[in-house]
């Protein structure tokens, strides 16, 4: 129902206006699970506020993107680093039966949320087979 | 063929712990910084002219399940992150994202006014503002000119 989209897919550009070079971009850890009405997809991107985040689908293919901001102001310089600060991006390829209109998303505390339904699956049909 | 150099009887070693920072860096990206045995949370620290700066990064941490404290110049965090609606493991397709408590205490800068700090805590990241004491005058020491 969902696939993790390899980084390096020349399309993706695209979609996502490249960071600037010099911009440390990050993976941020997911988890996915099944709600039983669709899968949840949670992130972390500690320092992305709903104005710097950026969450498309295009096709069947979602890209989440997160800006993060300068944990510290100009004049300070760093004297111990053990975390690195970068922008949070990471795609993945939905399936068929994910519904798209119904894809909703909520940001708190630095986690991201993605629900996405499954689509309502129609009613089998039955064929008549005519026979002679 | 040697296996081992007499030489130097340790580079086997180096050589395999090299292979395995190269195995485990390629194992996943999104696993970098939680590697067994390192502090948790990893915080960054600044100096600002009249401040330090402590940040870390806590997503998805309550304000009301983070504790700071400060006592004989250490810094206590301690915390926990509860996951809404715990699920079986079978529903889970990945888990990368860590849960539970830590607690870390963290050593202060000297010349620190301890009952001066505060934090923030903004899209979980954690800010701690640590002022600066006013540094003391430099004292002249005055030299003593003694007959030889």
């Amino acid at each position: 129902m969902i696939r993790e989209l390899e980084p390096q897919v020349p399309s993706l550009a695209a979609a996502v206006p490249p960071p600037p070079p010099e911009r440390f971009v990050c993976t941020p850890p997911i988890d996915i699970f099944d709600n039983g009405e669709g899968l949840v997809l949670r992130a972390d991107l500690p320092g992305v506020s709903g104005d710097t985040l950026e969450l498309q689908v295009q096709d069947n293919k979602l890209t989440l993107f997160g800006r993060v901001a300068e944990q510290a102001p100009v004049d300070a310089h760093l004297v111990h680093q053990e975390y690195r600060v970068g922008d949070y991006l990471r795609s993945f390829i939905l399936s068929e039966d994910v519904d798209h209109e119904r894809i909703s998303a909520k940001l708190v505390n630095g986690v991201l949320e993605v629900t996405l339904p499954r689509a309502p699956q129609p009613e089998p049909r039955r064929i008549q087979v005519k026979t002679q | 063929m040697a296996v081992f150099r007499w030489g130097s009887p340790l580079d086997a070693f180096r050589d395999m712990e090299r292979e395995m920072d190269r195995v485990l860096r390629s194992v996943n990206q999104a696993f970098e910084g939680l590697r067994i045995g390192r502090p948790y949370p990893p915080v960054n620290v600044y100096e600002r002219p009249e401040e330090y700066l402590i940040t870390a990064e806590l997503p998805g941490v309550r304000t009301e399940d983070l504790e700071l404290s400060v006592a004989n110049g250490q810094l206590v965090m301690r915390g926990q992150r509860v996951e809404p609606g715990e699920l079986p493991p079978e529903r889970y397709r990945r888990s990368e994202r860590q849960h539970g408590q830590w607690e870390r205490a963290l050593p202060l800068p000297e010349r620190v006014q301890e009952e001066l700090l505060t934090a923030d805590f903004i899209n979980g990241v954690l800010t701690i503002h640590l002022p600066k004491a006013p540094s003391a005058q430099p004292r002249q020491i005055p030299i003593s000119e003694s007959a030889q």
